[in-house]
């Protein structure tokens, strides 16, 4: 079985995630752009963030047997620094048509300002021109309304809710975006987003329709295994293989895919683990990783 | 050039694909504007086959020999050729606006755009404001970033000094890339370089390493009394590839120091007097198979 990490911030990570990760299956990765943690205060240090995504850790992921991607965007939170968003707007066409970038993002609102909803809109237009998908972030506080404001604003500039991909969600908000016709992100990351006990049961409530498995791993304390994790723990819970495929792999990649810069082909012949090793907890995996072992003992992600 | 570039590329491209890059070249000679520019640069990606190769006819690759000596092709891909024929439609404009728009490219490029750009040099004009961008490219770790440059490239060969020579060549070494594919490696020989390779090996031999037999390649004419004492070392590594090594230098190198060794090495001086010895081959023997996501095996 292989896995697709449609949201995973890997510049903050190290060698070992990517050991971790290739031995457990996960076989490409989408990076989207974000905060970087403080807020920049140069143009400049966002022209080589991107040049970072689309350079150097695209390289560093193919050192692993990783195909890397991203998404390039305005974060929201930045997007309130209005001097310094302008001249990132200047920056994004050259950056948004290249080899795999998959999408604009991640995009959406933080606190609701002016300036978010600005921006949000701006990048919209972007992404509608470019063709492109776009990976929305919802914000931590007040959720629900901001998830709801998000998609009026797309509709608003006429996008297809089949291109956009709307992450971070919760129960609260799951049936909003799908009934609306958007994808639905899950972000398995501890304490401050979603369990993956409660992700099963989500699967359990909505079925594997438009819905995503991701980790969001960054520079906080988060988890680069989240999506295989999660996987084994819908194994264990009865969670059907062809469903886990959907939600850890298939949906991630037809959502992404309609940019025309993510196929299957680009891992041909890439292995994949076998399920049945990962989930039972009982053999040595490539790099000589006793993965399996350390994933059964910290399964859950709460 | 630019028709031969062409017609290898209507030949291995996908029909639309061309028609879409012919569009924009006549777009950018009638009347060039940056921004559109940057978008065919990158719109490459959209358009053409993500690996398609090249289809070269033999007479072809003599042509490209006659006009470019050194450079090779066979390494290229149609994103490569496609962005490296737009490049070449640069040549028109005035020199300041020409080295903006390189620059301007390689400021936000992929990295496949980056090892298109440098693979372009040789082509372009203004080569000599090339240099330092060309330096900067070689620190890069990222090996098809450094192939791009240092391999099947005349540039560096042609405009290098012997400081960014010698860099490039002992960063081959480094990160084991395959010498013979060096441009211009025995014209640049020099005796710093030379010195630097003893080094090197004494360093590696020291750590219980072993240094590529390739790497001798670069000591020939320039055999010191150091030099001399490893050609012999050589002989007791255990390593065939070693002995071929020190045979090849003593086959082009008639220092005396080195005459002893004719009696310990007939095997291989048959083997280059019969032709199936050489330095090229004995490079290809050498060469690490490049795995499918272009990262080198650690040396």
């Amino acid at each position: 079985m292989k896995f697709l990490d449609s949201h995973v911030h890997m510049v903050s990570r190290t060698t070992d995630d990517y050991q971790r990760m290739a031995a457990s299956g996960v076989t490409a990765i989408i990076e989207p752009s974000f905060w970087q943690g403080q807020p920049r205060t140069e143009p400049g240090t966002f022209k080589d963030y991107f040049n970072t995504l689309i350079g150097f850790e695209r390289f560093r992921a193919s050192q692993f047997g990783i195909k890397h991607y991203c998404t390039i965007g305005l974060n929201p939170k930045e997007a309130n620094n209005e001097k310094l968003a302008e001249a990132v707007m200047e920056l994004l066409p050259l950056y948004i048509c290249k080899e795999g970038v998959v999408g604009i993002g991640e995009i959406g609102f933080d606190d609701q300002t002016k300036a978010e909803e600005k921006y949000l809109r701006l990048q919209a237009q972007l992404a509608l021109e470019a063709d492109l998908p776009i990976q929305i972030h919802t914000p931590h506080r007040d959720k629900k309304l901001g998830t709801i404001r998000t998609m009026d604003v797309l509709e608003d500039v006429g996008i297809d809710p089949g291109k956009v991909i709307i992450d971070h969600n919760n129960e609260e908000t799951v049936k909003l975006v799908l009934d609306r016709g958007y994808w639905a992100a899950f972000t398995i990351y501890p304490h401050t987003k979603l369990g993956n006990e409660r992700m099963v049961e989500i699967l359990r409530e909505y079925g594997a329709e438009r819905i995503i498995v991701d980790s969001a791993a960054d520079w906080g304390i988060s988890d680069a295994l989240a999506v295989p994790k999660t996987a084994a723990l819908m194994k264990e819970r009865g969670v059907t293989l062809e469903r886990i495929e959907q939600v850890t792999y298939k949906n991630p990649l037809a959502a992404y895919g309609q940019s025309g810069q993510i196929s299957e082909q680009d891992w041909e012949g890439s292995e994949g683990i076998d399920p049945t090793a990962l989930f039972e907890g009982n053999t040595l995996l490539r790099g000589g990783m006793d993965v399996a072992t350390a994933m059964s003992q910290y399964l859950m992600i709460e | 050039m630019r028709d031969l570039l062409t017609d290898i590329l209507q030949q291995s491209a996908p029909p639309a694909a061309f028609a879409w890059l012919r569009d924009r070249l006549g777009e950018q000679e009638t009347q060039f504007s940056k921004r559109p520019f940057y978008y065919a640069f990158s719109g490459v990606s959209r358009h053409f086959p993500k690996h398609g190769r090249l289809e070269i006819t033999p007479e072809q690759s003599q042509r490209l020999h006659e006009l470019a000596p050194g450079l090779s092709l066979d390494h290229w891909d149609v994103f490569r050729l496609a962005r490296v024929r737009l490049l070449l439609s640069l040549e028109r404009q005035e020199k300041s606006v020409f080295l903006e728009t390189i620059a301007a490219l390689l400021n936000t490029a992929d990295l496949r755009e980056q090892a298109a750009i440098y693979s372009a040099y040789p082509l372009l004009p203004h080569q000599e404001d090339l240099v330092e961008s060309a330096i900067d490219g070689l620190r890069s770790n990222i090996v098809d970033v450094f192939d791009s440059i240092a391999l099947n490239n005349p540039f560096p060969a042609a405009r290098f000094t012997d400081a960014a020579w010698n860099q490039m060549v002992l960063k081959a070494i480094f990160i084991s890339r395959p010498l013979y594919r060096i441009s211009g490696l025995e014209a640049r020989r020099n005796a710093d370089l030379a010195a630097a390779i003893s080094y090197l090996a004494h360093e590696r031999w020291a750590a219980g390493r072993r240094i590529p037999a390739e790497a001798w390649r670069n000591c020939v004419g320039f055999v010191s009394d150091e030099i001399s004492a490893d050609l012999h070392h050589l002989l007791e590594t255990g390593e065939p590839t070693d002995r071929e090594a020190a045979a090849l230098v003593l086959a082009s190198d008639g220092d005396p120091r080195l005459a002893d060794l004719r009696g310990r090495l007939e095997g291989e001086i048959d083997a280059i007097g019969s032709g199936t010895l050489s330095w090229d081959r004995l490079g290809e023997k050498l060469e690490f198979p490049v795995t499918l996501n272009g990262s080198p095996a650690k040396a």
